[in-house]
């Protein structure tokens, strides 16, 4: 059936949210003009106080009384549409689904939106996280739990130098990565990968907290770009996930700052590094250097002859 | 026409929020084919859309408006606003409360004594009624049933409506789930839809290496899938090279490709009378139209995916034949962690150990120029590298020569 695609459609606009907002209170009897605009300024878009309350107010929309009453009966409520269950019956093939505790209650008869087979991933790494282990799924749980309940979280983790520490620490979210497929834990000043965690439990919310480690300054590169077979498109979009600044120098020749984290310095000169001659980076000189190194031990372990060109 | 915040039509608004994203630096002038009160329209809406996202910059080309994200601090994909801005008209938002107040799970109503309804219970309060008829409502009642919000059943000759029934979906129980797919899921602004639902909770997720512009193609994305699912064909309305206006090219689509590093989503399709599989960028797909079942597909897409299973990215330059590439990369004590990303990142290829610190890796591929941006981030590590075509190994070294002068000295700088 068409409709079951319609993904643009007023239904889940931010105008029907609002305005379903508005008439909740105005079934209460406890909406007044005040609160129309509040309620407006808080859920809707930056300027569309200019034509709710006054659609409602004018008549347009005929679901308010001039005294702010209505004659809808019910709180509206709207059932789940068909592409939101459908979206739901989805993930249920995911298998990172598992680490969630949700079945197919109410789906039993839903066609998913797609198939896992449906789409592949071009570019993911191999060695993502065991997503139906049972221990990472325990760990995983009582991780989101500290997370959302911003509770103390006794950790033992297993460092990358193959050492164990142990961390107690309030942890502000779980980052996921869909390059690497991992989970990362963020406590104050580390990152903590959830499957090199070996124990993970909740604190008592008194427990003392392992000191915080500061984390590094943000960084920043700069980069020159020659504008040639598109170049200046699939730059950006590569880097279109972190705050940039692009200026134009001459009509094919560009300029980009990139701001990215410290501890992603080894990652962002590969990248940089895989654009090869594309770009020229021009500052700080400590990237610069990174850069050097590399080609100069390229040269180090051989360059066929045709090559030798330095 | 008047400023309206809201949209009819997704595709104008899809081009000008990428360019705002992706480039940074287009001012009023840069964007072609647009007038300047156009520009001026798409960019108040998009800003009143995205509030805090925007930012511009003065130069002496003048005002530059962009979006600058850092997509690891933010918990919610902020172009999915986009989705909650289509645009409706006095009588869809009135009748769409009325009816959902007034249709019923257990009884069902005909759209005539829905009428009788909604004019004597709620429209009779207001100075000057809607004016509606039943053909109005009825037209009305078929999309809301194709949206899943209502269903009818024939009694007799007549058709009752009913409010579709709660099918007993636990929402806060799937709280955490559609707050971690919403971003990390294929057509995740659904479950955008969803959060808003739930009350728009805490995000306690946060994504790294998180590419946000797809969301723009999630429209076309659904109706492809939809179509994938059902072993259509389908007509793409794509921008035509040559000229200023857009061609259109029946395929069968086979699956959707999602390049994560790139943030690209591509549609692997197979042109009706070809064997050979293409790439087509989502978003450059303007619009599709789904057609007939495709009579051939199980040999058609069984073909497609043996095609796949050699693919690097999406290029297939190549085919027939398939290239063979080896690289062999060797590192120094203490740099095991580069050839365990070598393994990581192998896709479709192979890695055997040499000795410890040696492994050769080899791909049959249909495209293997694909493989030079990744080959080129093991630089300092390449022991060899061989191809059956010859103009891959060319181009690595002729760039690595062009690296080389590069960051040897300024004489050769790009400026």
């Amino acid at each position: 059936m068409e409709g079951q695609t319609m993904l643009f459609h007023e239904i889940y606009g931010t105008y029907y949210q609002v305005v379903s907002a508005i008439l909740s209170e105005a079934v209460d009897r406890t909406l007044t003009r005040k609160r129309l605009n509040d309620l407006v300024q808080e859920l809707a878009f930056g300027e569309s106080n200019l034509t709710i309350p006054a659609k409602l107010q004018q008549e347009k929309w005929q679901l308010l009384r001039k005294d702010y009453t209505t004659p809808i009966q019910r709180t509206p409520s709207m059932p789940l549409t068909l592409l939101e269950k459908r979206w739901l019956k989805a993930l249920l093939q995911d298998p990172r689904i598992a680490l969630f505790d949700v079945d197919d209650a109410g789906l039993e008869d839903v066609e998913p939106l797609y198939n896992p087979t449906d789409i592949a991933v071009a570019d993911q790494a191999a060695d993502g996280d065991p997503w139906t282990d049972p221990a990472y799924i325990a760990h995983f749980r009582t991780a989101l739990q500290a997370v959302r309940e911003q509770r103390p979280l006794h950790v033992k983790y297993r460092a990358a130098n193959g050492h164990w520490q142990r961390w107690t620490a309030v942890p502000s979210n779980l980052e996921y990565s869909p390059k690497d497929d991992k989970f990362r834990l963020l406590i104050p000043g580390r990152t903590l990968n959830m499957a090199r965690i070996l124990e993970c439990a909740l604190a008592d919310p008194e427990a003392p907290l392992s000191p915080p480690t500061k984390r590094p300054e943000g960084r920043s590169v700069t980069f020159l770009l020659k504008d040639q077979r598109n170049a200046l498109e699939r730059v950006l979009l590569h880097f279109s996930h972190l705050e940039k600044e692009t200026v134009q120098l001459e009509e094919d020749l560009y300029r980009c700052t990139l701001r990215y984290r410290a501890e992603d310095e080894t990652e962002m000169v590969i990248r940089i590094l895989s654009f090869g001659p594309m770009l020229q980076v021009t500052d700080p000189p400590a990237f610069l250097d990174k850069i050097r190194d590399r080609l100069q031990r390229q040269r180090a372990l051989g360059v066929p002859e045709t090559h030798e060109t330095s | 026409m008047a400023y309206q915040e809201l949209i009819k039509d997704f595709q104008n608004t899809r081009e000008t929020m990428r360019s705002f994203l992706v480039y940074g630096l287009k001012t009023r002038t840069g964007f072609a084919g647009k007038s300047a009160r156009t520009y001026d329209d798409e960019r108040r809406r998009i800003a009143s859309w995205l509030g805090e996202y925007m930012c511009w910059r003065q130069d002496q080309d003048g005002r530059k408006v962009f979006l600058s994200v850092d997509s690891r601090q933010i918990p919610h994909n902020p172009l999915y606003q986009a989705f909650r801005a289509c645009s409706f008209t006095d009588r869809d938002i009135t009748l769409h409360f009325l009816l959902l107040d007034l249709l019923d799970v257990e009884e069902g109503h005909t759209s005539g004594e829905l009428l009788d309804a909604i004019e004597d219970r709620y429209l009779a309060d207001f100075q000057d009624p809607l004016h509606l008829d039943e053909s109005t409502l009825r037209k009305k009642l078929k999309e809301y049933e194709a949206l899943g919000l209502a269903v009818s059943e024939k009694a007799g000759r007549t058709v009752l409506y009913r409010r579709a029934p709660d099918t007993g979906v636990d929402l806060g129980r799937w709280r955490d789930a559609v707050s971690f797919f919403s971003e990390a899921s294929p057509l995740g602004v659904v479950g955008s839809f969803l959060l808003q639902r739930l009350g728009n909770p805490d995000q306690p997720f946060r994504f790294k290496h998180h590419y946000i512009l797809h969301a723009l193609d999630s429209d076309i994305l659904c109706t492809l899938l939809d179509a994938i699912r059902r072993h259509r064909a389908v007509e793409l309305t794509l921008p035509s090279w040559k000229s200023d206006s857009a061609n259109t090219q029946q395929v069968f689509p086979v699956r959707i490709l999602w390049n994560i590093q790139t943030g690209r989503q591509y549609l692997l399709a197979v042109k009706p009378r070809e064997s050979r599989l293409r790439a087509i960028r989502a978003d450059n797909v303007q619009d599709v139209q789904v057609l007939e079942e495709e009579p051939r597909w199980r040999e058609r897409k069984a073909a497609a995916e043996e095609q796949a299973q050699h693919l690097w990215g999406v290029s297939t330059n190549g085919w027939p034949a398939l290239e063979h590439i080896a690289c062999t990369v060797r590192v120094q004590p203490g740099q095991e962690y580069i050839l365990q990303r070598l393994e990581r990142e192998r896709r479709c290829g192979k890695v055997e150990a040499v000795d410890p610190l040696t492994r050769l890796f080899t791909a049959d591929v249909y495209g293997a120029e694909e493989l030079i941006p990744w080959l080129r981030s093991f630089l300092g590590s390449i022991q060899s590298l061989e191809c059956s075509n010859p103009q891959v190994e060319r181009t690595f070294w002729n760039d690595f020569a062009a690296l080389e002068a590069l960051y040897g000295g300024t004489d050769h700088a790009l400026s």
